[in-house]
């Protein structure tokens, strides 16, 4: 299958930080996740593939275009949406005019056909009803399903995803994975969130990074088997552990090198991400 | 055409020809029979119903989803009406008059002309030179034009860059908009002071020079820094001319004839060098633009 994103050797640097350090990846059709903890490059990664800035080393072409050219990142931008981690939004617009502003920005020069189209991606995010309401009287979900809806101006090949269920109650998180899913249907989304959930609900394909570099690239189900046999349950938390917490049940889940006669657990998405991240050499102690 | 009809007594006593209905679906029916047919329209249920037998089912549809979506656009306000009745399409007028950033950008250039000529006024009541006007006079278009772009003030700056849309020709858009208030305004306000004639005009051009070459300087230093280094070396510049100054009744360096040239000179250069960086204000270059 042709990838709608291919990227070899990516890397950028704020003065020392290395925030990108030889990101090779290549995304297919549906909805890839991207996991990692905070710093570990996810938004710099998805602001360069976004085409917001340009990466100091390497390349990647999005859908066939080379955006390290103006008429190719022109080309990218034109098939490209993006939710940025905090959307910004003039907050006396109504849900229609902002939606409408960044339609003007897409390029939609055809009044009639860009309000049609505005009105489209209002209804595919559900908020046909209350287009007409001012953006600071919404909650904030819905504010973040204005921001969907504006990725989703011009039908978008590639949807850009920066951790759009944070701050989002357990309702609202199920409202938009159901969008998000829709969304994933026949284009290429790529999600960053600190939610193994999101990924496991929603992901055919999961990327960890740590400290700017891919550490895991596979299925959902590859990263929760990384974790095989190095999951199990104690009384207390076990010292020699890379992680270990209590769970409802009072009991303690411990991840890393169980010792001789450990119960073993069942293992989950988050444990192979946690022992995933203590193999690339995070500290991930619990 | 009129067709009698002798079949009914309580409704109309004729129905509106066949032809005249379908040419009244396509919306191709003249006046006055069209103002004919559509006031019998509303009082003849049968012709309603024959209408609806010849209409065009995907151009009634249209039709219904043309009238909805005029109905829901959102209504543009005075300021967006009289931009496209100067000629703005009707996008470019939605960029400037829909967005909060420039309305402040355009309400502190308007207060800050007003604050500078009330400045002036007392000023010149003291010395009556204009000096303090045409220091202070060239910063306008300079402060405006930074408050107009830039991740500081636009929340939606980050999806403004990754749009189609190339981040030089919004700024362009931006910029042209906020400096037509600003030198507009400043140059009515110059013309407006007591007793200093065309000579209030001086600052135009340094204001010019300045506000090129701070968007030239802007991918570099940052829509903050950009503007603040050249504040300071406006102020220097003053300073120096000011010490040397032959005589206290002389016009500072920068408002003769020689230093408007300069003026005009680092605003050409200063454009040119804009242009040259124009791919520069595509992309977001680590938060600095």
């Amino acid at each position: 299958m042709t990838p709608t994103v291919s990227a070899s050797g990516l890397g950028l640097s704020y003065g020392r930080t290395r925030a990108l350090d030889d990101v090779s990846l290549r995304l297919t059709p549906g909805v890839t996740g991207l996991l990692g903890p905070n710093g570990a490059g996810k938004t710099t990664l998805l602001r360069v593939l976004a085409t917001a800035v340009p990466a100091d080393r390497g390349a990647f072409t999005v859908l066939g275009h080379d955006p390290g050219t103006s008429r190719g990142r022109q080309e990218v931008r034109r098939r490209l949406g993006y939710l940025p981690q905090t959307p910004g939004f003039h907050p006396d617009f109504t849900a229609f005019e902002f939606v409408d502003y960044v339609a003007i920005l897409k390029e939609l020069a055809d009044r009639r056909e860009r309000h049609r189209e505005v009105r489209r991606v209002l209804a595919e995010v559900d908020l046909g009803d209350v287009r007409g309401r001012r953006i600071k009287k919404l909650s904030g979900g819905m504010r973040q399903r204005v921001a969907l809806a504006a990725a989703l101006v011009g039908d978008p090949g590639f949807l850009v995803l920066d951790e759009p269920t944070v701050g989002l109650d357990p309702e609202q998180r199920m409202r938009f994975r159901e969008l998000i899913a829709g969304a994933g249907e026949g284009r290429t989304v790529l999600l960053s969130t600190h939610q193994t959930e999101d990924v496991a609900m929603l992901c055919h394909r999961v990327i960890v990074m740590a400290a700017g570099t891919v550490c895991f690239d596979g299925t959902p189900a590859e990263l929760t088997a990384r974790a095989a046999g190095r999951v199990w349950s104690s009384t207390e938390k076990d010292p020699g552990a890379k992680a270990g917490w209590r769970t409802g049940t009072g009991s303690f889940r411990n991840v890393g090198d169980p010792p001789p006669g450990a119960e073993p657990a069942e293992p989950t998405l988050e444990d192979g991400y946690l022992l995933a991240l203590d193999d690339a050499g995070t500290e991930v102690a619990a | 055409m009129r067709i009698e009809n002798s079949d009914r007594r309580d409704g109309p006593t004729w129905h509106v020809d066949e032809d005249d209905l379908r040419a009244y679906a396509r919306g191709e029916l003249a006046a006055p029979a069209l103002w004919s047919a559509d006031a019998h329209l509303t009082a003849c249920a049968a012709c309603r119903g024959t209408l609806a037998g010849v209409s065009d089912t995907a151009a009634l549809d249209a039709g219904w989803e043309r009238l909805d979506a005029e109905l829901d656009a959102p209504r543009p306000g005075r300021f967006e009406r009289l931009l496209t009745w100067c000629g703005a399409g009707d996008g470019t007028a939605r960029l400037l008059a829909a967005t909060p950033v420039l309305r402040r950008s355009w309400f502190g250039a308007l207060t800050a002309v007003l604050l500078v000529t009330f400045l002036v006024a007392v000023a010149a009541g003291a010395a009556d030179r204009p000096t303090l006007f045409l220091a202070c006079a060239p910063l306008l278009p300079l402060v405006s034009v930074a408050l107009a772009y830039g991740p500081v003030l636009d929340p939606t700056h980050e999806m403004a860059v990754v749009s189609p849309m190339h981040g030089f020709r919004l700024l362009m858009i931006r910029t042209v908009a906020v400096l037509v208030v600003a030198l507009g305004v400043g140059g009515l306000a110059s013309l407006a002071l007591p007793g200093f004639g065309p000579a209030a005009l001086a600052w135009l051009l340094p204001g010019l020079a300045l506000t090129t070459t701070g968007l030239a300087l802007t991918p570099r230093l940052g829509p903050v820094a950009a503007p603040s280094v050249l504040v300071g070396a406006w102020a220097a510049v003053l300073l120096a001319a000011d010490a040397a100054r032959a005589s206290t009744d002389g016009p500072l360096a920068p408002f003769t004839a020689a230093g408007q040239g300069v003026s005009g000179l680092v605003a050409v250069l200063g454009a040119g060098l804009l242009f040259l960086l124009r791919d520069r204000f595509d992309v977001s270059g680590r938060g600095v633009v």
